[in-house]
């Protein structure tokens, strides 16, 4: 018996020896983002990083950091246009023996379109509308491979500015003004209006995140806390503006419908229990045979197929089907826009953020002082619920 | 008994070791320990590449326009070197780019191949340019000509250029297609005197896992 025992001892201690990876480095975590953040980038798992960059510049946008934000971004979106091909870990990802959280991340295509969507405020910021139409359009192709196809691609807001930045820029934008009425779901979308100077972005409420769910945790799934915040008002002078909601992100974190790591995870997860039943019944059966046979060699058999069923075991227990639930938690519920003329000077804006009985949420009010100072480029402004407050821009 | 356990070790040790190989993927990871830093010629795809504009792309298609205006009448046969402004290049792909690089090599390009058959106005200086001049007229620095005389040159051509794409994306992939196009406006009559395009079409697919 002894030496039957040696080999199984010396089986399983490869088979984990050989798993066993170089140890991941962990970051202490502060609480803060825009310390966290930049510490896990730097020290943290490479294949986090993406992650915790997206994270980092949406905090930073929050803060008025815009230059944080395009850094960030930039370098974020370096690798999610340069995912083609063979990726080590990505491969890992899909093995029987390693959790999807493996690769590295880019994000569900809500999670990617949303970080395009934000390179291309801070790029019309900038004064490169072109450029901003540029990330506007790959946002929209990010959500492009959706299951079905009424899905894909209907993101409202940047088919919407693609138009007007079309139209800015001496073009004809009708086309993608009627893609995004079309995709817009009961809101009636403004007209252009080519005089308005200055564009404000606004979002407000909490977004999607995701969870596992499944007997191995191997189905994506996404939730939102429902939003206290369903819609706004923009204050200027005497103008007072009603801002709808233009996109519901968790709505697009939704329809994306079936990915296919989720077949490959279901794949892992139909091994994982088809290797652990198969063990039980081994293990039973063969402990049965040696224990109530009188027979030698039965009884060694019945070890055999014993020790075959633990070797079965071990391998259900190494399969990790579970999915990759690894989410840019920041991201807001809703998006929403307004464009209006200011003429050259100092105005002070009030965005109010309202519940869905009308009523304003007064501890997310917040006030902008705009100065502008040219009329050769638009002014941007990015105005979120969880955004500091007073900004001067 | 002890030929059984003889026989089964042979079993128990090849499980173990087609366990460790299908389980464990690292064995098949390419370029472990990374790969240090290569030199490129700036015209050659890297190992690193993506559907966008890449670098390959510029120095293509910029070859490919200088060349192009260097034969049009209005350079080769005109008696004065003509005058040259660059207006910045319209993006409509879906990949932001910095716009100005096209029309930075097209011009160093020209000025390297053609020097002299060719003036390039430097427009985007021109704040600088005006500071100076007006610095030389109120004496507070030297000037070898007459500072009061107006020398800035005017254009007598437009160097511009559209870049526009076209994107799909299937289960199969991702393409990208880009059209590179790019004209010389007469300044005087607004006639297209030159136009020349490059296409760049591009495929790739990511991981499974992405997808």
């Amino acid at each position: 018996m002894k030496s039957l025992w040696q080999p199984t001892l010396l089986a399983v201690c490869l088979t984990f020896a050989g798993c066993a990876t170089t140890k991941q480095p962990t970051v202490a975590l502060t609480g803060d983002i825009m310390v966290d953040a930049p510490n896990a980038i730097a020290n943290g798992p490479p294949r986090d990083r993406v992650l915790w960059e997206y994270r980092l510049a949406l905090a930073a946008m929050r803060q008025g950091k815009f230059d944080v934000a395009k850094q960030n971004l930039d370098d974020a979106l370096l690798t999610l246009g340069g995912i083609y091909g063979k990726d080590a870990d990505a491969k890992k990802a899909r093995s029987y023996f390693h959790a999807e959280a493996r690769k590295t991340f880019i994000g569900e295509p809500y999670e990617r379109s949303m970080a395009y969507i934000y390179r291309g405020i801070i790029y019309w910021m900038d004064g490169e509308p072109d450029n901003a139409r540029a990330c506007f359009r790959s946002a929209e192709f990010e959500d492009s491979d959706a299951e079905q196809h009424q899905y894909a691609g209907d993101w409202v807001l940047p088919e919407y500015l693609d138009g007007l930045i079309t139209k800015k820029l001496g073009g004809d934008g009708s086309d993608a003004f009627k893609r995004a009425q079309a995709d817009s779901r009961g809101v009636r979308l403004p007209p252009y209006n080519l005089k308005a100077n200055v564009i404000f972005f606004i979002e407000f409420g909490p977004g999607p995140t995701k969870f596992a769910t499944g007997q191995y945790k191997e189905e994506l799934r996404f939730s939102t806390t429902p939003s206290p915040v369903t819609s706004a008002e923009l204050k200027v002078g005497s103008l007072q503006i009603p801002i709808a909601p233009t996109d519901d992100v968790d709505f697009q974190a939704n329809t994306r419908g079936g990915r296919v790591m989720d077949h490959i995870l279901g794949k892992k997860a139909v091994f994982k229990s088809a290797t652990d039943t198969a063990g039980n019944v081994a293990l039973i059966g063969g402990l049965t045979t040696a224990a109530v046979s009188n027979n030698r060699t039965a009884q060694e058999v019945g070890l055999g197929i014993a020790l075959a069923g633990l070797i079965s075991k071990v391998v259900s227990a190494a399969t990790i089907p579970a999915a990759d639930t690894r989410s840019w938690e920041s991201l807001p519920r809703y998006l929403s826009f307004a464009s209006i003329p200011l003429a050259l000077g100092q105005h002070v804006v009030t965005v109010q953020f309202l519940d869905a009985s009308g009523r304003v949420a007064a501890n997310l009010t917040k006030t902008i002082t705009l100065n502008i100072t040219t009329t050769d480029r638009d002014k941007v402004v990015f105005v979120s619920d969880t955004s500091i407050t007073p900004q001067t821009l | 008994m002890k030929s059984l356990l003889t026989k089964l070790t042979i079993p128990i040790c090849t499980a173990a070791v087609l366990a460790l190989a299908s389980g464990c993927a690292s064995s098949g990871i390419r370029n472990p320990s990374g790969v240090p830093v290569t030199h490129m010629n700036a015209d050659e795809q890297g190992f690193v590449a993506s559907t966008g504009v890449e670098s390959q792309d510029l120095v293509m298609v910029t070859d490919k326009m200088a060349r192009s205006i260097l034969g049009i009448p209005q350079v080769a046969n005109a008696p004065t070197p003509p005058t040259i402004v660059l207006d910045p290049v319209d993006n409509q792909t879906r990949f932001p780019i910095n716009k100005e690089i096209f029309l930075t090599r097209i011009r160093a390009q020209l000025n390297i191949k053609a020097s002299g058959k060719l003036i390039f106005l430097a427009r985007a200086q021109m704040d600088t340019l005006e500071k100076e001049r007006n610095r030389k007229r109120e004496g507070q620095v030297t000037a070898s000509s007459d500072p009061t005389v107006q020398e800035f040159k005017g254009a007598d051509y437009f160097l511009t250029g559209t870049l526009q794409g076209m994107s799909t994306r299937t289960k199969a992939g991702t393409s990208d297609y880009i059209l590179y196009n790019f004209h010389l406006i007469d300044a005087r009559t607004s006639a297209i005197v030159w136009e020349d395009m490059a296409e760049i079409k591009k495929q790739g697919l990511e991981d499974a896992a992405y997808r």
